[in-house]
């Protein structure tokens, strides 16, 4: 095993250099979704992505990633309701299309990776016939080259023994290796846009590392833009070009990885980052944030995190602070933004 | 000091069953594992998937029985002990798992599922049994008012807290957590991380920590094993495991785990193969085939776990001497900006202006 010492991850340096100038794959404008005559649970969020960058969109449970992932692909559970100013994926808008033009997008130019493989891979089929499959279906390979192809796809993301990999059914895989099966097909087609919600989460750390390394060369070398679902600050520090933290349906904090880390501004981002155990945490008390995501029933009417918040003052309780620009390309969502100017 | 829990060569095998003319396979799950675990310590388990960290958390407690090795709680050796006497036991011994949901019955209120514990072992006269419930509730940071509902009706980390007051009814001198704060959010993981801290320094208990989460096992462990196919192949002080690993293994996991702070110099690591079959029978190191270091005698026989300086370290690497110094995970907040540390110093600020860590 090589190790070397590295400095920083995947990310380049000049990454706010390239931020601006590719071209926008997906470009979303307050997108609301909601259920039945309830109130929106993710409540008018606006999220870019370009050729070639990684968002990481990091929140805990509730706050309403999934489901804005869910709704970029039209799989919204029935009954959600979804409305946006904007929902363009390149040139197409993604509202106007029937369930045909949909399904033609989704798995080709848009493909999916989720959290348990296993759902997304059907359990009495070969892992080598359902890649085939895709071949053959988006680019009309005839079996013998969609074979060829598949083993190559298999290789490509390091799948040991892959022409026996090929034969063998999802079970018989572990979980690390189901997860790769799954990205080898989301890369068939080479998509626009890959939507990878917590694709590492219940995977062992060096099946991770493996994984975040794949979808960061298919970035690189695809150029996909790369909408990453996570609630893990590590990964962030790892992956990431461009950050959005979401906090009950909304979000508060969005700029580039380096902004984000090296100038976080959101009480609440400051506060994940002091609930991570450090190297010097060690025998301390761990800064956790007492209290939970208020219920969608219960929405605050000002900043709906400003029930936990350590610096929150009357405004924060009565008006909701709108997304404001604190430095080019760093926005925040906080009136007491940036803190050493109103704290005591 | 006498340790509370010694292991001594615990191993489990399982043997497939035979085909027609097969005699069937044997499974190595854990293999010649030996710790010990002083009163009040943790010692934490890492390792990966099907590395045999859960069976031996299992076999701690016989809910698998092991082929062969001791384990000795409190000098009474477990593995021989009659099922009456276990069940006596296991008051002493509790077991918390990464899916509470799991381990609580949908359909019994939270109250009784505490109760059911203190009543069957005895510890209360049947009126003080209410009372004991809230303040075993107070002590995870629930109110009594909970003992009324049922498991859906808490979210992760309240259901995790509802299973540490559960394990606590029968007040126990040790826990084995079983990956605990996996499943959790980040700031849900804080609060459980410090509730067991907190009860390990308020009531003594000792644990034994299964984990793969590095960051967590670095911050709660007194001591620590890593764990590779069934066989342990470093243990000592978490501390100066987690600095100086002398491992090839260790060192993969640590360069494998993501660090928060993005422009950190630290060892990285091309993560190559994948742990061996339980069923390779080869007597060679079975990390051989992914280190970057072996040589022809690590083939030829498993290396031992012996002692390293400086006690009480362990390894079982022929090489660890010989290894370059580690650039370690580094995370510390000196690894961070500015602007990063003097607004975290606010926050820190503001909380201990509200009393609050």
């Amino acid at each position: 095993m090589p190790i070397v010492a590295a400095g920083p991850g995947h990310a380049s340096s000049s990454a706010a250099g390239r931020a601006s100038a590719a071209a926008k794959v997906l470009d979303v404008e307050r997108l609301r979704i909601g259920f039945g005559a309830g109130p929106a649970v993710v409540d008018g969020i606006d999220l870019v992505l370009r050729e070639g960058r990684l968002l990481c969109l990091v929140g805990e449970s509730g706050s309403g990633k999934s489901l804005t992932a869910l709704s970029l692909m039209r799989l919204l559970p029935t009954g959600a309701r979804l409305e946006a100013d904007r929902l363009r994926f390149g040139e197409t808008d993604l509202r106007a299309l029937d369930d045909d033009a949909m399904n033609a997008i989704r798995g080709d130019r848009i493909a999916m990776v989720f959290q348990e493989p296993m759902t997304a891979l059907n359990p009495v089929m070969t892992v080598g016939a359902q890649i085939e499959e895709t071949f053959r279906l988006h680019k009309r390979l005839d079996r013998k080259e969609a074979r060829r192809q598949a083993l190559e796809m298999f290789r490509r993301v390091q799948i040991p023994a892959p022409e026996l990999r090929l034969d063998a059914y999802p079970h018989q895989l572990s979980g690390g290796m189901r997860q790769r099966v799954v990205i080898a097909m989301a890369l068939v087609c080479r998509p626009a846009l890959l939507i990878a919600d917590e694709p590492t989460t219940a995977l062992d750390v060096t099946i991770q590392s493996q994984i975040l390394t794949l979808i960061g060369q298919l970035r690189d070398e695809f150029g996909s833009a790369v909408l990453f679902i996570t609630h893990n600050l590590a990964v962030v520090a790892e992956i990431a070009d461009e950050v959005a933290v979401m906090y009950a349906g909304r979000i508060v904090e969005t700029g580039s990885r380096d902004a984000l880390f090296g100038d976080p501004m959101h009480p609440y981002t400051l506060a994940l980052f002091a609930a991570m155990p450090r190297e010097e945490d060690r025998g301390r008390r761990l800064a956790a944030i007492d209290g939970q995501v208020p219920s969608i029933a219960a929405m605050p009417a000002g900043c709906r995190f400003a029930p936990r918040c350590s610096f929150s003052v009357a405004r924060c309780h009565e008006t909701y602070p709108p997304l404001r620009e604190i430095a080019p390309g760093h926005a925040v969502a906080c009136w007491r933004a940036p803190l050493e100017e109103h704290v005591r | 000091m006498t340790a509370l829990l010694t292991v001594e060569h615990l191993t489990k095998t399982y043997t497939t069953k035979g085909g027609l003319f097969g005699r069937g396979a044997t499974a190595r799950v854990v293999s010649d594992v030996s710790f010990s675990l002083a009163r009040g310590d943790t010692f934490a388990i890492v390792g990966e998937s099907g590395s045999g960290k859960s069976t031996i958390g299992r076999m701690l407690m016989r809910l698998i029985e092991p082929d062969a090795g001791v384990i000795r709680f409190d000098g009474i050796d477990i593995t021989t002990l009659a099922a009456a006497q276990m069940r006596r036991l296991r008051r002493r011994i509790q077991i918390i798992f990464q899916d509470p949901f799991g381990s609580l019955d949908p359909r019994v209120r939270i109250g009784e599922a505490i109760a059911e514990p203190i009543r069957l072992h005895r510890l209360r006269p049947p009126d003080a049994i209410r009372e004991r419930v809230s303040e075993l509730l107070a002590l995870v940071g629930l109110d009594a008012g909970h003992a009324g509902r049922y498991p859906h009706e808490f979210s992760g980390g309240q259901r995790q807290r509802v299973a540490i007051a559960r394990a606590l009814a029968v007040e126990p001198e040790l826990i084995v957590c079983d990956e605990p704060v996996s499943a959790l959010d980040l700031s849900v993981q804080a609060q459980v991380v410090n509730l067991l801290a907190d009860l390990r320094d308020r009531l003594g208990v000792s644990y034994v920590f299964i984990s793969h989460d590095m960051a967590v096992v670095r911050h709660l462990a007194s001591h620590v094993g890593v764990l590779y196919a069934g066989r342990l192949v470093e243990t000592g002080p978490a501390e100066t495991v987690f600095a100086d690993p002398r491992h090839p293994y260790t060192r993969m996991l640590l360069a494998a785990t993501p660090s928060p702070a993005p422009h950190a110099a630290r060892a990285r690591a091309a993560i190559v193969g994948e742990p061996p079959s339980p069923f390779a029978t080869a007597d060679q190191c079975r990390f051989a085939s992914r280190c970057g270091h072996s040589i022809d005698l690590c083939l030829t026989a498993q290396p031992p776990l012996v002692e390293i300086a400086p006690p009480p370290r362990k390894t079982a690497c022929l090489l660890s001497a010989e290894l370059q110094p580690f650039l370690a995970l580094s995370d510390g907040e000196a690894m961070m900006s500015d602007a990063y540390r003097r607004r975290l110093g606010l926050l820190r600020q503001a909380r201990a202006a509200e009393g609050r860590p």
